[in-house]
């Protein structure tokens, strides 16, 4: 293991604290694998922070149905005892035009069953002002609805029902269902909040006149449980028109966008490592040309060809392996003082609060997952060998004589 | 027999058509503990020669053979018991005095063990650089880096000593102090040498002299 101990020689030589190259070079490397760590882990905490808000919303598993879900207690009654199922709570979903003085809007309905939508969907940690209990006394308004049709808790808002629609062409007059609002609440779901109202499952029933007919359910899982084996194993046993979803099916295009650009956001900064190893290379390269002559010394003594790229090959490795370890480093110190150094910098131009008030986000997600940094460090030594590649074979294709004589 | 040449003849191209003869009929014999130099005036092929008597350089006809082994027919870099010393010491300058003696060594894949580390010693001993062993070549001077390189040639134990003007760098007192080390360590170990020098008195030491004259090498004694 000559070769091994040579290189670490050239990379710091006894009585030195390593060469400009070597630290130029592991600077350069720990930049880009630093920059890698941040973005990435950011775009994990970003991820994690979107799937659990999907999760809050939806549910882990919807089952939807084509046609109108009759026998709701019973259906309950059948999932409740599936295997993997914790929870079970049903719900009825639609639009309805609503109107507050003046204004008139769209919402998105969904209709829940007070006693057991807790258990599935944590509704109380949404609410603004009113409390959850009142669900079958009035409706519940996200804070966007409530700004754009200027309501307010206590305010009664008139509904009417796509059934209204339907008396119109018999020449009827159906007339809206008053309502009182008794509650705000805020999903930090932008989609959602623009404009979606909140009800009981019986109001809503009535509104859509299915007497006791429901749209779906949702389901939480037991801890430990697969949610997409279950979801495999409920749409076996699950007749026809039912159909079990994952709350990743529910989204799968927008998930796979989130997908794509953490991807792409890897691709292009894999670039800053990239623009570092063509610095290694040319080190080494450099290197080997003021080395000519100890290399043909070398091979003189009996190194083999592959001793000689190894010896430039090791080099590149520990350049790389170091500046890998100082860019996860760095990259964590930066994650973990994320929220000062963000606090710091828009401190200098903006106004205090600046980040809160405009996006409404005080603190930075981040999340790390192994595989990233496994990812980020294999590539990175792989490339960093590539570059190494031909400087050590230059160095181990010259000739022994030709080296000699140069000075 | 150690090394013999027998009609080493060397063409080198200088322009696309025209071949030139460096050195034509060499023929010699160095027999184990003899000595032999070659001088000559610059550019005669000295080093040329040194170089294709180690394997370092092809001959366009003649043979050479070490050891009762022809080397002549093939490039060999690696030629066990052959070693040389150079003008410009080439030093490893990351690594300390006692290193550079060992990494031979190790590159022929021997372990390092007591005896190499006596040897060592006992080189370092016998070149008066016993209080340099851990120091890097840039700290010392011309001449104790040269008595470094000597040391390094003798650590893998050579039958042969392949010296390029090794006292070429040193002033005249330094070359002589040297050269007298390297006879007396050549001496006590019975090993041979070639010495290409431009210094005849150092050349009159060895057992034979011989001169690069117009492409001949013409023995003077
Ligand atoms: N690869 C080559 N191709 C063509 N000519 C070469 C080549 N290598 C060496 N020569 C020529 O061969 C001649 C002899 O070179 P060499 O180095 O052997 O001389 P030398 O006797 O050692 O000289 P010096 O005393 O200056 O070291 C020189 O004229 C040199 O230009
Ligand atoms: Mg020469």
């Amino acid at each position: 293991m000559w070769t091994l101990k040579l290189a670490l020689h050239y990379l710091f030589p006894k009585g030195r604290m390593g060469t400009f190259f070597t630290w130029i070079s592991i600077i350069g490397i720990a930049l880009g694998v630093m920059v890698l760590t941040v973005v990435l882990s950011i775009m994990n905490g970003f991820d994690k922070t979107i799937h659990n808000k999907l999760i809050q919303i939806n549910g882990q598993i919807k089952i939807l149905s084509s046609s109108i879900i009759e026998d709701c207690t019973q259906w309950m009654h059948t999932l409740k005892n599936f295997e993997g199922v914790a929870h079970v709570t049903p719900f009825v979903q639609g639009i309805a035009l609503v109107q507050h003085g003046d204004y008139v809007q769209f919402p998105r309905c969904l209709g829940v069953d007070e006693k057991t939508v807790q258990s599935v969907l944590p509704l109380r940690s949404f609410v603004c002002s009113g409390d959850i209990a009142d669900l079958n006394q009035g409706v519940f308004v996200t804070k966007g609805l409530a700004q754009t049709l200027n309501i307010n808790v206590k305010d009664t808002l008139d509904i009417y029902s796509p059934l209204s629609l339907e008396a119109i062409k018999r020449d009827e007059v159906l007339l809206p269902k008053e309502l009182p609002v008794v509650g705000i609440f805020e999903t930090e779901w932008a989609e959602i909040d623009k404009n979606t109202l909140l009800c009981s499952l019986k109001i809503l029933q009535d509104l859509y006149g299915l007497n006791n007919g429901i749209h779906g359910f949702s389901l939480r899982v037991k801890p430990g449980t697969s949610i997409q084996q279950l979801c495999l194993k409920l749409n076996a046993h699950l007749p026809k028109p039912l159909r079990a979803y994952s709350w990743m099916e529910l989204d799968t295009d927008f998930l796979y966008i989130l997908k794509l650009e953490k991807a792409m956001s890897f691709f292009v900064l894999l670039f800053v490592i990239l623009v570092a190893c063509f610095s290694i290379s040319s080190g080494l390269m450099s290197s080997v040309v003021r080395k000519t002559r100890e290399i043909a010394l070398l091979r003189i003594w009996g190194a083999q060809r592959w001793q000689i790229t190894a010896l430039f090959c090791w080099q590149a490795a520990f350049l790389s392996s170091l500046g890998i370890l100082l860019g996860f480093i760095g990259g964590m110190s930066v994650l973990h003082y994320r929220n000062g150094i963000i606090c710091f910098l828009t401190g200098l131009i903006f106004p205090e609060n600046f980040l809160w008030n405009f996006y409404s986000f005080s603190k930075l997600p981040a999340a790390y997952a192994w595989q990233d940094f496994a990812l980020i460090g294999g590539l990175t030594v792989i490339i960093a060998l590539l570059a190494a590649i031909i400087p050590a074979l230059k160095a181990s294709f010259s000739l022994v004589a030709r080296s000699l004589r140069s000075e | 027999m150690l090394l013999s040449a027998d009609k080493l003849t060397k063409f080198f191209v200088s322009s696309k058509t025209e071949r030139f003869c460096l050195w034509h009929d060499v023929n010699f014999e160095l027999f184990e503990g003899e000595s032999m130099a070659i001088c000559g005036e610059s550019g005669s092929g000295k080093s040329t020669l040194l170089f294709a008597l180690g394997g370092l350089e092809s001959v366009d006809s003649g043979t050479i053979c070490f050891c009762n082994q022809m080397i002549s027919h093939h490039l060999n870099p690696h030629i066990p018991g052959i070693s040389y010393i150079f003008q410009h010491y080439y030093l490893i300058e990351e690594l300390n005095v006692l290193e550079n003696l060992l990494l031979p060594v190790r590159v022929m894949g021997e372990k390092v063990d007591t005896g190499v580390m006596n040897r060592a010693h006992h080189l370092l001993l016998e070149l008066g650089l016993e209080k340099f062993s851990y120091q890097l070549p840039r700290t010392l001077s011309g001449g104790e880096r040269q008595r470094v390189a000597i040391g390094r040639a003798f650590m893998m134990n050579p039958r042969l000593i392949l010296a390029d003007e090794p006292t070429g760098s040193l002033d005249e007192q330094t070359s002589l102090r040297v050269s007298q080390m390297f006879f007396s360590i050549c001496q006590k170990f019975t090993t041979s040498f070639i010495l290409v020098t431009h210094n005849e008195n150092f050349a009159r030491q060895t057992n034979k002299y011989c001169r690069l004259e117009q492409g001949e090498l013409k023995r003077c004694k």
